[in-house]
Protein backbone atom coordinates (compact mmCIF):
# COMPACT_ATOMS: atom_id res chain seq x y z
CA UNK A 1 0.00 0.00 0.00
CA UNK A 2 1.50 3.66 -1.16
CA UNK A 3 1.72 5.90 1.37
CA UNK A 4 -1.09 8.73 1.80
CA UNK A 5 -1.30 11.95 4.05
CA UNK A 6 -4.90 11.77 5.14
CA UNK A 7 -6.65 13.96 7.20
CA UNK A 8 -7.55 11.74 10.19
CA UNK A 9 -10.64 13.07 12.43
CA UNK A 10 -9.81 12.19 16.19
CA UNK A 11 -12.64 9.20 17.57
CA UNK A 12 -11.67 9.32 21.11
CA UNK A 13 -8.74 10.43 22.80
CA UNK A 14 -7.94 7.59 25.94
CA UNK A 15 -5.61 8.67 28.93
CA UNK A 16 -4.34 5.14 30.30
CA UNK A 17 -3.35 7.50 32.43
CA UNK A 18 -1.06 10.09 31.58
CA UNK A 19 1.53 10.53 30.12
CA UNK A 20 0.69 7.41 28.16
CA UNK A 21 -2.85 8.23 25.92
CA UNK A 22 -3.95 6.25 22.91
CA UNK A 23 -5.60 8.41 20.15
CA UNK A 24 -7.87 6.46 18.01
CA UNK A 25 -8.12 7.85 14.37
CA UNK A 26 -10.50 7.10 11.83
CA UNK A 27 -8.28 6.03 8.38
CA UNK A 28 -8.56 4.67 5.08
CA UNK A 29 -10.00 1.59 4.21
CA UNK A 30 -6.82 -0.72 3.25
CA UNK A 31 -5.37 0.52 6.52
CA UNK A 32 -7.39 -2.31 8.92
CA UNK A 33 -4.59 -4.79 6.91
CA UNK A 34 -1.40 -2.54 7.26
CA UNK A 35 1.52 -4.95 8.88
CA UNK A 36 2.35 -4.90 12.53
CA UNK A 37 5.34 -2.04 13.08
CA UNK A 38 4.35 -0.43 10.08
CA UNK A 39 4.32 3.56 11.30
CA UNK A 40 2.83 7.09 10.44
CA UNK A 41 4.38 10.37 10.69
CA UNK A 42 1.65 12.68 12.72
CA UNK A 43 1.40 16.31 11.88
CA UNK A 44 0.97 18.23 15.52
CA UNK A 45 0.83 21.53 14.82
CA UNK A 46 1.12 24.36 12.45
CA UNK A 47 3.72 26.44 14.72
CA UNK A 48 7.47 26.95 14.83
CA UNK A 49 7.26 24.25 17.62
CA UNK A 50 6.81 21.43 17.03
CA UNK A 51 7.99 22.13 13.42
CA UNK A 52 8.65 18.55 12.34
CA UNK A 53 6.15 15.84 12.08
CA UNK A 54 5.97 12.70 14.90
CA UNK A 55 7.10 9.38 13.82
CA UNK A 56 4.16 6.53 15.96
CA UNK A 57 4.04 3.45 15.14
CA UNK A 58 0.62 1.70 14.72
CA UNK A 59 -1.03 0.33 18.30
CA UNK A 60 -4.02 -1.50 16.86
CA UNK A 61 -5.80 -1.48 13.34
CA UNK A 62 -9.38 -2.49 12.19
CA UNK A 63 -12.00 -1.94 10.36
CA UNK A 64 -14.93 0.53 10.58
CA UNK A 65 -18.02 1.51 9.07
CA UNK A 66 -16.09 4.49 7.54
CA UNK A 67 -13.36 2.50 6.89
CA UNK A 68 -10.62 1.64 9.28
CA UNK A 69 -9.64 2.39 12.74
CA UNK A 70 -6.16 3.16 13.77
CA UNK A 71 -4.90 3.77 17.61
CA UNK A 72 -1.99 5.56 18.32
CA UNK A 73 -0.07 4.33 21.86
CA UNK A 74 2.12 7.75 22.65
CA UNK A 75 3.47 9.18 25.66
CA UNK A 76 3.50 12.87 26.19
CA UNK A 77 7.35 13.71 26.52
CA UNK A 78 7.66 16.57 24.31
CA UNK A 79 6.40 19.59 22.85
CA UNK A 80 4.81 17.22 20.20
CA UNK A 81 3.11 14.77 21.61
CA UNK A 82 2.06 16.86 24.69
CA UNK A 83 -0.04 19.11 21.57
CA UNK A 84 -1.34 15.14 20.77
CA UNK A 85 -2.14 14.87 24.20
CA UNK A 86 -4.94 17.96 23.90
CA UNK A 87 -6.71 16.36 20.95
CA UNK A 88 -10.42 16.10 21.11
CA UNK A 89 -12.65 14.34 19.27
CA UNK A 90 -13.82 15.61 16.02
CA UNK A 91 -9.94 17.53 15.30
CA UNK A 92 -8.83 16.61 12.23
CA UNK A 93 -4.56 15.48 12.35
CA UNK A 94 -3.20 15.07 9.48
CA UNK A 95 -1.50 11.43 9.20
CA UNK A 96 0.86 10.28 6.83
CA UNK A 97 1.20 6.95 6.48
CA UNK A 98 1.61 3.97 6.29
CA UNK A 99 5.45 3.76 6.10
CA UNK A 100 8.00 1.17 6.59
CA UNK A 101 7.73 -2.71 6.70
CA UNK A 102 6.81 -4.50 9.53
CA UNK A 103 7.37 -7.70 11.78
CA UNK A 104 7.74 -11.07 9.53
CA UNK A 105 4.79 -13.37 10.76
CA UNK A 106 6.53 -16.83 11.57
CA UNK A 107 5.01 -19.94 10.12
CA UNK A 108 4.93 -21.71 13.53
CA UNK A 109 5.43 -20.61 17.43
CA UNK A 110 5.71 -20.25 19.99
CA UNK A 111 7.26 -16.55 20.24
CA UNK A 112 8.57 -14.25 22.52
CA UNK A 113 7.33 -10.20 22.95
CA UNK A 114 9.66 -8.29 24.30
CA UNK A 115 8.62 -4.64 25.40
CA UNK A 116 10.23 -2.15 27.30
CA UNK A 117 8.10 0.89 28.42
CA UNK A 118 6.16 2.67 25.37
CA UNK A 119 7.92 0.23 23.20
CA UNK A 120 4.97 -2.29 23.85
CA UNK A 121 3.15 0.32 21.11
CA UNK A 122 3.49 -1.95 18.18
CA UNK A 123 3.36 -5.24 20.13
CA UNK A 124 0.01 -4.90 20.31
CA UNK A 125 -0.62 -5.06 16.43
CA UNK A 126 1.74 -7.83 16.31
CA UNK A 127 -0.04 -10.03 18.89
CA UNK A 128 -3.00 -9.48 17.12
CA UNK A 129 -2.21 -11.08 13.98
CA UNK A 130 -0.17 -13.60 16.20
CA UNK A 131 -3.64 -14.70 17.28
CA UNK A 132 -5.18 -14.11 13.99
CA UNK A 133 -2.44 -17.27 12.71
CA UNK A 134 -2.91 -19.36 15.60
CA UNK A 135 0.66 -18.62 17.23
CA UNK A 136 1.42 -18.68 20.87
CA UNK A 137 3.74 -15.91 22.05
CA UNK A 138 4.68 -14.85 25.86
CA UNK A 139 4.86 -11.37 26.19
CA UNK A 140 7.83 -10.16 28.52
CA UNK A 141 6.94 -6.41 29.61
CA UNK A 142 9.17 -4.31 31.47
CA UNK A 143 9.03 -0.60 32.68
CA UNK A 144 10.82 1.46 35.58
CA UNK A 145 7.60 0.97 37.86
CA UNK A 146 3.76 0.01 37.11
CA UNK A 147 2.59 3.19 35.66
CA UNK A 148 5.29 2.75 32.65
CA UNK A 149 3.72 -0.34 31.37
CA UNK A 150 0.41 1.77 29.54
CA UNK A 151 -2.36 -1.04 28.56
CA UNK A 152 -0.91 -3.61 30.84
CA UNK A 153 -4.29 -5.74 31.33
CA UNK A 154 -4.83 -5.30 27.54
CA UNK A 155 -1.32 -7.34 26.93
CA UNK A 156 -2.00 -9.95 29.01
CA UNK A 157 -5.70 -10.73 28.08
CA UNK A 158 -4.08 -11.08 24.03
CA UNK A 159 -1.16 -13.09 25.59
CA UNK A 160 -4.06 -15.31 27.05
CA UNK A 161 -6.23 -15.55 23.49
CA UNK A 162 -3.09 -16.50 22.08
CA UNK A 163 -2.23 -19.41 24.45
CA UNK A 164 0.54 -18.01 26.26
CA UNK A 165 1.26 -15.19 29.24
CA UNK A 166 1.97 -12.17 29.88
CA UNK A 167 5.28 -11.11 32.41
CA UNK A 168 5.64 -8.02 33.56
CA UNK A 169 8.94 -6.61 35.75
CA UNK A 170 9.61 -3.50 37.08
CA UNK A 171 12.04 -1.82 38.55
CA UNK A 172 11.00 -0.54 41.68
CA UNK A 173 8.84 -3.61 41.85
CA UNK A 174 5.55 -2.05 41.76
CA UNK A 175 4.11 -4.89 39.72
CA UNK A 176 5.32 -8.33 38.47
CA UNK A 177 9.42 -9.34 38.96
CA UNK A 178 11.64 -6.74 40.27
CA UNK A 179 14.28 -6.05 38.18
CA UNK A 180 15.05 -5.72 34.18
CA UNK A 181 12.72 -7.33 31.47
CA UNK A 182 15.87 -9.34 30.11
CA UNK A 183 15.78 -11.66 33.48
CA UNK A 184 12.53 -13.48 32.79
CA UNK A 185 13.23 -13.33 29.52
CA UNK A 186 16.55 -14.95 29.01
CA UNK A 187 15.89 -17.39 31.72
CA UNK A 188 12.65 -18.96 29.21
CA UNK A 189 15.09 -18.24 26.23
CA UNK A 190 17.67 -20.35 27.67
CA UNK A 191 15.49 -23.03 28.61
CA UNK A 192 14.69 -23.45 24.52
CA UNK A 193 10.73 -21.86 24.82
CA UNK A 194 11.22 -20.15 21.66
CA UNK A 195 11.78 -20.45 18.04
CA UNK A 196 11.59 -16.83 17.25
CA UNK A 197 10.74 -13.24 19.42
CA UNK A 198 10.06 -10.04 18.76
CA UNK A 199 11.10 -6.69 20.33
CA UNK A 200 10.74 -2.68 21.10
CA UNK A 201 11.83 -0.53 23.32
CA UNK A 202 14.75 1.63 24.56
CA UNK A 203 18.37 1.00 22.29
CA UNK A 204 19.93 -0.48 25.32
CA UNK A 205 17.76 -2.83 26.13
CA UNK A 206 17.33 -3.38 22.23
CA UNK A 207 21.14 -4.11 21.75
CA UNK A 208 21.04 -6.71 25.13
CA UNK A 209 18.28 -8.48 23.16
CA UNK A 210 20.78 -8.44 20.13
CA UNK A 211 23.43 -9.87 22.41
CA UNK A 212 20.85 -12.45 23.90
CA UNK A 213 20.00 -13.30 20.62
CA UNK A 214 23.38 -14.22 19.39
CA UNK A 215 24.33 -16.31 22.68
CA UNK A 216 21.28 -18.27 22.38
CA UNK A 217 20.62 -18.67 18.82
CA UNK A 218 17.51 -17.61 18.41
CA UNK A 219 16.88 -14.81 15.85
CA UNK A 220 14.74 -11.98 16.50
CA UNK A 221 13.41 -8.29 15.20
CA UNK A 222 13.46 -5.35 16.66
CA UNK A 223 11.55 -2.30 16.08
CA UNK A 224 13.79 0.77 16.03
CA UNK A 225 13.20 4.60 17.09
CA UNK A 226 15.70 7.14 15.50
CA UNK A 227 15.09 10.63 15.05
CA UNK A 228 13.45 11.21 11.98
CA UNK A 229 12.79 14.54 9.52
CA UNK A 230 10.25 13.47 7.17
CA UNK A 231 9.58 9.41 7.61
CA UNK A 232 9.38 8.97 3.98
CA UNK A 233 13.19 8.66 3.03
CA UNK A 234 13.66 12.26 1.68
CA UNK A 235 16.04 13.69 4.24
CA UNK A 236 18.44 10.63 5.05
CA UNK A 237 17.97 11.77 8.77
CA UNK A 238 17.38 8.22 10.55
CA UNK A 239 20.33 6.44 9.89
CA UNK A 240 21.02 2.89 11.28
CA UNK A 241 24.45 1.41 11.26
CA UNK A 242 24.60 -1.79 9.83
CA UNK A 243 27.30 -4.62 10.46
CA UNK A 244 29.05 -3.77 6.99
CA UNK A 245 29.43 -0.43 8.43
CA UNK A 246 27.00 1.19 5.92
CA UNK A 247 24.08 2.88 7.17
CA UNK A 248 20.23 1.83 6.59
CA UNK A 249 17.25 4.35 6.49
CA UNK A 250 15.19 3.83 9.90
CA UNK A 251 12.50 4.85 8.08
CA UNK A 252 12.31 2.97 4.39
CA UNK A 253 14.53 -0.01 5.43
CA UNK A 254 13.53 -0.52 8.95
CA UNK A 255 11.81 0.52 11.29
CA UNK A 256 11.73 -3.35 12.00
CA UNK A 257 15.01 -4.95 11.66
CA UNK A 258 16.28 -8.64 12.22
CA UNK A 259 18.76 -8.00 15.29
CA UNK A 260 21.53 -9.18 13.04
CA UNK A 261 21.59 -6.16 10.81
CA UNK A 262 22.28 -3.42 12.79
CA UNK A 263 25.25 -2.60 14.27
CA UNK A 264 24.21 -2.56 18.21
CA UNK B 1 -16.29 32.71 -14.44
CA UNK B 2 -12.30 32.35 -16.14
CA UNK B 3 -9.33 32.79 -13.35
CA UNK B 4 -7.31 36.06 -15.14
CA UNK B 5 -4.44 33.82 -17.05
CA UNK B 6 -1.36 34.63 -15.22
CA UNK B 7 1.98 34.11 -16.69
CA UNK B 8 4.19 32.34 -14.45
CA UNK B 9 6.85 31.48 -16.46
CA UNK B 10 10.56 32.51 -15.89
CA UNK B 11 14.11 32.44 -17.35
CA UNK B 12 16.96 32.43 -15.33
CA UNK B 13 19.49 33.30 -18.57
CA UNK B 14 19.69 30.12 -20.33
CA UNK B 15 17.31 27.74 -18.06
CA UNK B 16 13.73 28.53 -18.65
CA UNK B 17 11.22 27.19 -16.52
CA UNK B 18 7.42 27.14 -16.74
CA UNK B 19 7.09 28.49 -13.26
CA UNK B 20 9.15 29.82 -10.32
CA UNK B 21 9.03 26.78 -7.69
CA UNK B 22 11.57 24.31 -7.70
CA UNK B 23 12.49 21.93 -4.81
CA UNK B 24 15.61 21.99 -2.66
CA UNK B 25 18.17 19.90 -2.80
CA UNK B 26 18.72 17.35 0.34
CA UNK B 27 15.30 17.70 1.16
CA UNK B 28 13.32 16.24 -1.89
CA UNK B 29 15.25 12.93 -1.90
CA UNK B 30 15.94 11.84 -5.38
CA UNK B 31 12.43 12.92 -6.22
CA UNK B 32 10.36 10.13 -6.99
CA UNK B 33 10.39 9.25 -3.06
CA UNK B 34 7.33 12.25 -3.77
CA UNK B 35 5.84 10.80 -6.73
CA UNK B 36 2.68 9.13 -4.72
CA UNK B 37 2.72 12.26 -2.40
CA UNK B 38 2.35 15.33 -4.22
CA UNK B 39 2.23 16.53 -8.11
CA UNK B 40 5.44 16.77 -9.24
CA UNK B 41 4.05 17.84 -12.69
CA UNK B 42 3.13 20.91 -11.26
CA UNK B 43 6.40 21.78 -10.43
CA UNK B 44 9.14 24.59 -12.07
CA UNK B 45 11.68 22.29 -11.51
CA UNK B 46 13.51 19.45 -9.13
CA UNK B 47 16.92 19.66 -7.44
CA UNK B 48 18.42 16.52 -6.62
CA UNK B 49 20.34 14.99 -3.65
CA UNK B 50 23.82 16.37 -3.87
CA UNK B 51 25.68 13.62 -6.28
CA UNK B 52 29.30 12.74 -6.09
CA UNK B 53 31.66 10.82 -8.81
CA UNK B 54 31.14 7.87 -5.83
CA UNK B 55 28.55 7.22 -3.47
CA UNK B 56 29.10 8.04 0.18
CA UNK B 57 27.81 6.34 3.05
CA UNK B 58 27.28 9.47 5.35
CA UNK B 59 27.59 10.58 9.00
CA UNK B 60 26.59 8.24 11.56
CA UNK B 61 23.62 9.10 13.62
CA UNK B 62 22.35 11.19 15.39
CA UNK B 63 22.16 13.12 11.85
CA UNK B 64 18.66 15.27 12.71
CA UNK B 65 17.36 17.19 15.07
CA UNK B 66 14.15 19.93 15.33
CA UNK B 67 15.18 23.26 16.52
CA UNK B 68 12.99 25.89 16.85
CA UNK B 69 11.49 26.87 13.46
CA UNK B 70 13.16 24.63 11.92
CA UNK B 71 15.54 21.55 12.05
CA UNK B 72 19.88 21.03 12.16
CA UNK B 73 21.23 18.05 9.64
CA UNK B 74 24.40 16.83 9.60
CA UNK B 75 23.58 13.80 6.99
CA UNK B 76 27.32 13.60 5.65
CA UNK B 77 26.41 14.43 1.98
CA UNK B 78 25.37 10.46 1.90
CA UNK B 79 23.87 9.83 -1.73
CA UNK B 80 24.25 7.05 -4.09
CA UNK B 81 26.82 8.35 -6.89
CA UNK B 82 26.01 10.46 -10.23
CA UNK B 83 26.93 7.04 -12.16
CA UNK B 84 23.30 5.02 -10.21
CA UNK B 85 21.78 8.15 -9.77
CA UNK B 86 21.32 8.96 -13.75
CA UNK B 87 21.11 5.16 -14.93
CA UNK B 88 18.27 4.59 -11.99
CA UNK B 89 16.67 7.63 -11.05
CA UNK B 90 16.83 10.28 -13.56
CA UNK B 91 14.21 8.00 -16.42
CA UNK B 92 12.08 7.97 -13.73
CA UNK B 93 11.78 11.71 -12.78
CA UNK B 94 11.87 12.69 -17.05
CA UNK B 95 8.48 11.16 -17.41
CA UNK B 96 7.57 14.12 -15.52
CA UNK B 97 7.35 17.82 -16.84
CA UNK B 98 9.56 19.16 -14.11
CA UNK B 99 13.26 20.62 -15.35
CA UNK B 100 15.48 18.30 -13.28
CA UNK B 101 18.37 20.35 -12.29
CA UNK B 102 21.53 18.13 -10.87
CA UNK B 103 23.60 18.73 -7.75
CA UNK B 104 27.15 18.23 -7.76
CA UNK B 105 29.71 18.38 -5.31
CA UNK B 106 33.45 17.48 -4.60
CA UNK B 107 36.29 17.11 -2.78
CA UNK B 108 38.72 18.52 -5.64
CA UNK B 109 38.21 21.17 -8.48
CA UNK B 110 38.72 17.79 -10.08
CA UNK B 111 35.63 15.74 -9.35
CA UNK B 112 33.35 18.70 -10.02
CA UNK B 113 34.80 18.90 -13.51
CA UNK B 114 34.90 14.81 -14.02
CA UNK B 115 30.99 15.45 -12.42
CA UNK B 116 30.27 18.02 -15.06
CA UNK B 117 31.69 16.41 -18.24
CA UNK B 118 29.62 13.25 -17.15
CA UNK B 119 26.20 15.34 -17.53
CA UNK B 120 26.41 17.78 -20.09
CA UNK B 121 25.70 15.53 -22.47
CA UNK B 122 22.53 14.16 -20.47
CA UNK B 123 19.66 15.34 -21.85
CA UNK B 124 17.14 14.94 -18.90
CA UNK B 125 19.78 17.31 -17.08
CA UNK B 126 18.56 21.06 -17.63
CA UNK B 127 21.13 22.82 -15.00
CA UNK B 128 24.01 21.91 -12.63
CA UNK B 129 23.72 23.07 -9.18
CA UNK B 130 26.97 23.16 -7.54
CA UNK B 131 27.39 23.15 -3.87
CA UNK B 132 30.57 24.36 -2.79
CA UNK B 133 30.23 23.98 0.62
CA UNK B 134 32.38 21.66 1.00
CA UNK B 135 35.77 21.55 2.09
CA UNK B 136 38.47 21.08 -0.26
CA UNK B 137 41.00 18.70 0.55
CA UNK B 138 43.50 20.57 -1.45
CA UNK B 139 43.52 23.41 0.39
CA UNK B 140 43.35 22.21 3.84
CA UNK B 141 39.80 21.14 4.47
CA UNK B 142 38.48 25.29 3.54
CA UNK B 143 35.28 25.12 1.36
CA UNK B 144 35.54 26.18 -2.13
CA UNK B 145 32.35 28.92 -0.94
CA UNK B 146 34.69 30.68 1.07
CA UNK B 147 37.16 32.13 -0.80
CA UNK B 148 36.63 34.45 -3.61
CA UNK B 149 39.50 33.54 -5.55
CA UNK B 150 39.41 29.30 -5.47
CA UNK B 151 35.75 29.65 -5.99
CA UNK B 152 36.21 31.58 -9.29
CA UNK B 153 39.01 28.92 -10.54
CA UNK B 154 36.20 25.88 -9.47
CA UNK B 155 33.64 27.75 -11.95
CA UNK B 156 36.15 28.41 -14.51
CA UNK B 157 37.11 24.78 -14.72
CA UNK B 158 33.33 23.35 -14.63
CA UNK B 159 32.48 26.04 -17.23
CA UNK B 160 35.48 24.81 -19.42
CA UNK B 161 33.85 21.17 -18.56
CA UNK B 162 29.98 21.45 -19.92
CA UNK B 163 27.80 23.95 -21.75
CA UNK B 164 24.48 23.45 -19.75
CA UNK B 165 23.69 26.41 -17.23
CA UNK B 166 25.79 26.41 -14.01
CA UNK B 167 23.85 27.50 -10.96
CA UNK B 168 26.11 28.14 -7.69
CA UNK B 169 24.60 27.84 -4.34
CA UNK B 170 26.10 30.34 -1.90
CA UNK B 171 27.21 29.75 1.79
CA UNK B 172 25.36 32.12 4.10
CA UNK B 173 28.36 31.30 6.56
CA UNK B 174 30.71 34.14 5.34
CA UNK B 175 31.16 37.61 6.21
CA UNK B 176 30.03 39.06 2.30
CA UNK B 177 27.97 36.44 0.42
CA UNK B 178 27.69 39.00 -2.98
CA UNK B 179 31.68 38.48 -2.75
CA UNK B 180 31.50 34.98 -3.45
CA UNK B 181 28.39 35.36 -5.91
CA UNK B 182 30.81 38.07 -8.12
CA UNK B 183 33.43 35.05 -7.81
CA UNK B 184 30.85 33.01 -9.30
CA UNK B 185 29.72 35.31 -11.94
CA UNK B 186 33.37 35.82 -12.97
CA UNK B 187 34.34 31.96 -13.31
CA UNK B 188 30.94 31.64 -15.56
CA UNK B 189 28.74 31.19 -13.15
CA UNK B 190 24.86 31.58 -14.82
CA UNK B 191 22.79 31.79 -11.79
CA UNK B 192 22.99 32.01 -8.00
CA UNK B 193 20.69 30.22 -5.35
CA UNK B 194 20.79 31.59 -2.00
CA UNK B 195 21.12 30.29 0.75
CA UNK B 196 22.57 26.68 1.90
CA UNK B 197 22.10 26.12 5.38
CA UNK B 198 23.25 27.88 8.36
CA UNK B 199 26.03 26.28 10.49
CA UNK B 200 24.52 25.67 14.11
CA UNK B 201 24.45 23.30 17.11
CA UNK B 202 21.82 22.37 20.14
CA UNK B 203 22.87 20.75 22.86
CA UNK B 204 20.39 18.00 24.99
CA UNK B 205 20.58 20.17 28.67
CA UNK B 206 19.85 17.06 30.56
CA UNK B 207 22.52 14.38 29.26
CA UNK B 208 24.80 17.10 28.19
CA UNK B 209 25.14 15.89 24.70
CA UNK B 210 25.81 17.37 21.52
CA UNK B 211 22.07 16.40 19.88
CA UNK B 212 24.13 15.53 16.45
CA UNK B 213 26.89 13.15 15.96
CA UNK B 214 28.84 15.56 14.09
CA UNK B 215 28.21 18.20 16.85
CA UNK B 216 27.47 21.17 14.32
CA UNK B 217 24.91 21.14 11.79
CA UNK B 218 23.10 23.47 9.31
CA UNK B 219 20.00 24.76 9.97
CA UNK B 220 17.14 25.04 7.75
CA UNK B 221 13.40 25.69 8.06
CA UNK B 222 11.20 29.27 8.86
CA UNK B 223 14.15 30.21 11.32
CA UNK B 224 16.61 31.28 8.67
CA UNK B 225 14.31 33.00 6.33
CA UNK B 226 15.30 36.40 7.33
CA UNK B 227 18.91 35.56 7.09
CA UNK B 228 18.01 34.19 3.05
CA UNK B 229 16.21 37.23 2.25
CA UNK B 230 18.96 39.50 3.52
CA UNK B 231 21.26 37.58 1.30
CA UNK B 232 19.00 37.21 -1.98
CA UNK B 233 18.49 40.86 -1.59
CA UNK B 234 22.31 41.94 -1.38
CA UNK B 235 23.34 39.21 -3.99
CA UNK B 236 20.69 40.51 -6.69
CA UNK B 237 21.49 44.04 -6.37
CA UNK B 238 25.22 43.67 -6.34
CA UNK B 239 26.27 40.16 -8.74
CA UNK B 240 23.32 41.03 -11.30
CA UNK B 241 22.58 37.41 -12.13
CA UNK B 242 19.47 35.69 -11.83
CA UNK B 243 18.78 34.53 -8.02
CA UNK B 244 16.96 31.74 -6.96
CA UNK B 245 16.10 32.11 -3.44
CA UNK B 246 16.35 29.85 -0.80
CA UNK B 247 15.29 29.18 2.77
CA UNK B 248 12.87 28.81 4.96
CA UNK B 249 9.68 28.90 2.12
CA UNK B 250 6.57 27.38 3.68
CA UNK B 251 3.75 29.88 2.26
CA UNK B 252 2.94 32.15 -0.99
CA UNK B 253 3.86 35.45 0.81
CA UNK B 254 7.39 33.70 1.83
CA UNK B 255 7.57 33.31 -2.21
CA UNK B 256 6.12 36.83 -2.60
CA UNK B 257 8.89 38.01 -0.32
CA UNK B 258 11.55 36.31 -2.24
CA UNK B 259 10.80 37.55 -5.68
CA UNK B 260 10.22 41.12 -3.88
CA UNK B 261 13.76 40.94 -2.75
CA UNK B 262 14.87 40.08 -6.18
CA UNK B 263 14.82 36.28 -6.38
CA UNK B 264 13.71 35.08 -9.79
CA UNK B 265 12.76 32.10 -8.79
CA UNK B 266 12.82 29.70 -5.33
CA UNK B 267 13.45 26.31 -4.05
CA UNK B 268 11.43 24.99 -1.52
CA UNK B 269 13.17 23.05 1.14
CA UNK B 270 12.88 21.58 4.96
CA UNK B 271 8.56 22.29 4.65
CA UNK B 272 8.14 19.45 2.62
CA UNK B 273 8.79 17.43 5.42
CA UNK B 274 6.05 18.28 7.18
CA UNK B 275 4.02 18.97 4.18
CA UNK B 276 5.50 17.17 1.24
CA UNK B 277 2.87 19.06 -0.73
CA UNK B 278 4.13 22.34 -0.09
CA UNK B 279 5.97 22.92 -3.20
CA UNK B 280 3.60 22.14 -5.95
CA UNK B 281 0.81 23.67 -4.06
CA UNK B 282 2.83 26.71 -4.00
CA UNK B 283 2.42 27.02 -7.39
CA UNK B 284 -1.11 26.88 -7.83
CA UNK B 285 -1.28 29.54 -4.67
CA UNK B 286 0.84 31.88 -6.41
CA UNK B 287 -1.21 31.49 -9.84
CA UNK B 288 -3.90 32.48 -7.73
CA UNK B 289 -2.52 35.51 -5.49
CA UNK B 290 -1.46 36.81 -8.41
CA UNK B 291 -4.76 36.79 -10.04
CA UNK B 292 -6.17 38.13 -7.23
CA UNK B 293 -3.62 41.21 -7.03
CA UNK B 294 -4.34 41.87 -10.66
CA UNK B 295 -0.83 40.73 -11.57
CA UNK B 296 -0.16 39.58 -15.14
CA UNK B 297 3.41 38.04 -14.75
CA UNK B 298 5.44 37.14 -11.89
CA UNK B 299 8.17 38.49 -13.88
CA UNK B 300 7.36 42.21 -12.41
CA UNK B 301 7.79 41.09 -9.28
CA UNK B 302 11.13 40.11 -9.12
CA UNK B 303 13.28 42.90 -7.67
CA UNK B 304 9.75 44.78 -7.04
CA UNK B 305 10.53 45.89 -3.22
CA UNK B 306 9.73 49.64 -2.52
CA UNK B 307 12.54 50.47 -0.80
CA UNK B 308 12.64 53.60 1.20
CA UNK B 309 13.90 56.47 -0.46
Amino acid sequence: MLPSDHAAVVERVVEHPLPYFSLLLDAPPGWAELAAGQFVMVRAGDGLAPFLRRAFSVHDASSSPAGARIELLIKAVGPGTRALAGARPGDRLSVLGPLGHGFSLPAEGPVALVAGGIGSAPLYLLGRRLVERGVRFDLFYGGRGRADLPCLERFAALARRSGGRLVATTEDGSAGERGLVTGPFERSLAAGEFRFFYACGPMGLLARLAALSAAHGVAGEAALETAMGCGFGACLGCAVPRPDGRFALCCQDGPVFPFSEVAW
Amino acid sequence: MNAPAVDLAVALGPLRLANPILTASGTFGYGLEFAHLADLAALGGIVSKGLSVAPIRGNPPPRVCETRGGMLNSIGLQNIGIERFLAEVLPGLERFPPRVIVNLFGVSVDEYVRLAERVDAVSGVAALELNVSCPNVHSGGLEFGQDPEVLCALVRAVRAATGKPIVVKLSPNVTRPAEIGEAAKVGGADILSAINTLLGMAIDPVTRRPRLATVKGGLSGPAIKPVALRVVFDVARQVGLPVIGIGGIETVDDVLEFLLAGASAVQVGTALFRDPTTASRLVGELAARLAADGVGSVRELVGAVRLPA
